[in-house]
């Protein structure tokens, strides 16, 4: 039994995003010239003459990144249902809400300060 | 308003089926960056799973936790780790991969079997639906309220873990004495050692 209501717009929308890259794609090979060399094959980097290939080692600088994304993304996960029901909670669950907040303020202090958030 | 009983069976056969084709993708396929989208695509499957069982909030966490959070992570450990190399040809590789398909398939069935021989306990009650996310909160807060707390510890030790282990700050000695394989070695964990030990 399905009882979530409002769904029936994400599947419209489902639908209609389906179309678009189909559309895209079946109008750009409508109208584009079918001329054939090596400069149509290169990779568009926004009018920039793309260098080597794409395959290959980044720096594992960038793995802190992510981790560091990845610990806040669990964090959303967490205070999502907080503010779903932040109008039923009261002040005690808002200062509740603000301790896990604070202890997850401390780790990003301590990652700025250790240099993760800069990007060299 | 609510989705019709025709279009919940009509979406749950190509969730199904999306989840079981990129599923298939991501061993067969032999580029492992093909495979690590697949995998995304498998999860958000997935979601649309939950998202057709009720649980729209577990769905929310699928798509940010698994999509957005894992499979990311997967995908810059590809990156980092992206070599093009040749591999040689393992002796006998097609017994190899009949014994393993066979090892899976017994799997398969003995799940299989579980799956059906239980007696699931299937609940009449309604689901809560739209109000499911209030009563998590509503949890949280009060008789989850400890938890909850420590599950910020747990991510701000996560995160501290993450940078020291990434900034390689405690290079053991062995490592850079011995001379460790040119193409095992990161660029940067080099420059991250003597920087290190000029700090000491």
């Amino acid at each position: 039994m399905f009882v979530l209501t409002g769904y029936e717009y994400l599947l419209g929308f489902l639908l209609v995003c389906g179309f678009v890259p189909v559309l895209a794609l079946t109008a750009s090979k409508l109208v584009r010239p079918s001329r054939r060399g090596p400069v149509r094959r290169t990779t568009y980097e926004s009018g920039m003459e793309p260098v080597g290939g794409a395959w290959i080692q980044f720096n594992i600088r960038y793995y802190m990144f992510a981790l560091v994304f990845v610990v806040f993304d669990v964090e959303t996960v967490f205070l999502y249902p907080w503010a779903v029901a932040f109008s039923q909670l009261g002040l005690l669950a808002f200062v509740e809400a603000l301790i896990f907040i604070t202890i997850l303020v401390i780790g990003l202090v301590y990652a700025w300060r250790k240099g993760a958030l800069e990007w060299s | 308003m609510n989705l019709a009983e025709g279009v919940q069976i009509v979406s749950f056969g190509i969730l199904a089926a999306a989840v079981l084709i990129s599923a298939l993708g991501v061993v067969l396929l032999k580029n492992v960056v093909y495979s690590a989208f697949l995998l995304g695509g498998s999860f958000i499957s997935m979601a649309g799973l939950y998202f057709l069982l009720n649980a729209d909030f577990v769905a929310a966490a699928q798509v940010l936790v698994y999509v957005g959070a894992i499979n990311v992570l997967i995908l810059f450990a590809i990156m980092l780790v992206n070599k093009q190399e040749e591999y040689a040809v393992v002796k006998g590789a097609g017994v190899r991969q009949v014994a393993t398909g066979l090892v899976c398939l017994g799997l398969f069935a003995l799940l299989g079997t579980m799956v059906v021989s239980t007696p699931w306990a299937i609940s009449s009650a309604t689901p809560a639906g739209d109000s499911s996310i209030v009563t998590i909160g509503i949890h949280f807060f009060t008789d989850f309220l400890l938890p909850f707390e420590l599950v910020s510890v747990l991510l701000l030790i996560a995160l501290v873990g993450a940078i020291v282990l990434a900034r390689r700050e405690f290079v053991p000695e062995n490592l850079s004495a011995s001379g460790e394989d040119e193409a095992l070695m990161l660029p940067e964990r080099q420059r991250e050692m003597v920087s290190s030990r000029d700090d000491n």
